[in-house]
């Protein structure tokens, strides 16, 4: 099952490398993006920033969700990563068993930053990203915002009050 | 009470403290000092951590040698359960403010030896196939 899937711009990096996944105690990191799953240097930088003893899998959207519906992933915590809402979106509605969707870091990297809502430091939504996030937010899956664990758990509801 | 102090020439340790509160939100439990930044006389500093520290803790030094950690040195000694660890980086850091095992020298070396600088290179590794992965 997916203990958790992450959105995340920076897919595995320190924060996710060292703290979430001690944290959620997994020990399998599936990275759902089109980009690395094509790309042979986003490939090897993120197999580096795994940490020692987590076994990771990078694969297109649609291919990672195949692989969470495999009978075999109930048994096993998944940490899952994309560093797109949209593509959170698209996982959420195809995979059951979801822990949590945490909305972490988005937006920080993005061309047209300066064009985005603002809905918490960490997070600067385009349009077609707050309209995922809104449709997000109506499933049947808790959806929240925490950059660290140190950090409380913000109901992306309420960060979504404002912005109807 | 607090149990890790990070002590430096300048801005490094507040520096080091700014890089973990971001990576893990835990900042709060370090402290640091800045040494030279202005005139005062950091030694009370340390005497003061060590007086207050949860033990086992660990004081972090930024050179072996150096004037601080010299301070620091002669501060602790004869002190138990306190480790002083210098030539650091961000990694050794993290790794003992992260890990869950009790400190011990042992335990300390093996953290040290996993936190090394080092030279990397990106290398083409065989792809996980998906059976792989959930065996």
């Amino acid at each position: 099952m997916i203990a958790q899937l992450r959105v995340d711009d920076r897919l595995i990096h320190g924060q996710v490398a060292l703290v979430w996944t001690k944290e959620l105690d997994t020990p399998g990191i599936i990275v759902a993006n089109d980009n690395a799953a094509a790309n042979d240097m986003v490939q090897m930088t993120l197999k580096m920033a795994t940490p020692t003893g987590k076994k990771l899998l990078i694969r297109s959207v649609q291919d990672a969700i195949t692989v969470f519906n495999n009978p075999k992933a109930s048994g096993m915590r998944i940490f899952a990563l994309t560093n797109s809402v949209q593509d959170a979106l698209a996982i959420a509605k195809a995979v059951p068993d979801i822990g949590g969707i945490n909305v972490a870091n988005v937006g920080r990297f993005a061309e047209n930053a300066k064009e985005a809502t603002q809905l918490s430091p960490t997070l600067m939504l385009t349009d077609s990203e707050l309209a995922a996030l809104k449709e997000l937010a109506t499933l049947d899956v808790p959806v929240f915002s925490q950059v660290v664990p140190s950090n409380a758990k913000t109901a992306i509801s309420s960060l979504l009050k404002n912005h109807d | 009470m607090q149990r890790i102090l990070i002590a430096s020439h300048g801005h490094f340790a507040s520096g080091l403290k700014s890089s973990i509160e971001i990576l893990t939100g835990m900042g709060e439990q370090i402290s640091t000092i800045d040494a030279y930044v202005d005139d005062s006389d950091y030694t009370t500093q340390i005497t003061a951590f060590i007086a207050q520290a949860e033990t086992p803790a660990v004081i972090f030094t930024d050179l072996k040698g150096g004037s601080v950690n010299q301070k620091v040195m002669l501060a602790a000694a004869g002190k138990t359960d306190l480790y002083i660890i210098s030539q650091i980086n961000l990694a050794i850091i993290l790794a003992v403010l992260l890990d869950p095992a009790p400190l011990s020298a042992a335990h300390l070396d093996e953290l040290i030896a996993q936190s090394q600088v080092e030279r990397i290179e990106l290398t083409a590794s065989a792809d996980e196939s998906d059976a792989d992965f959930l065996s």
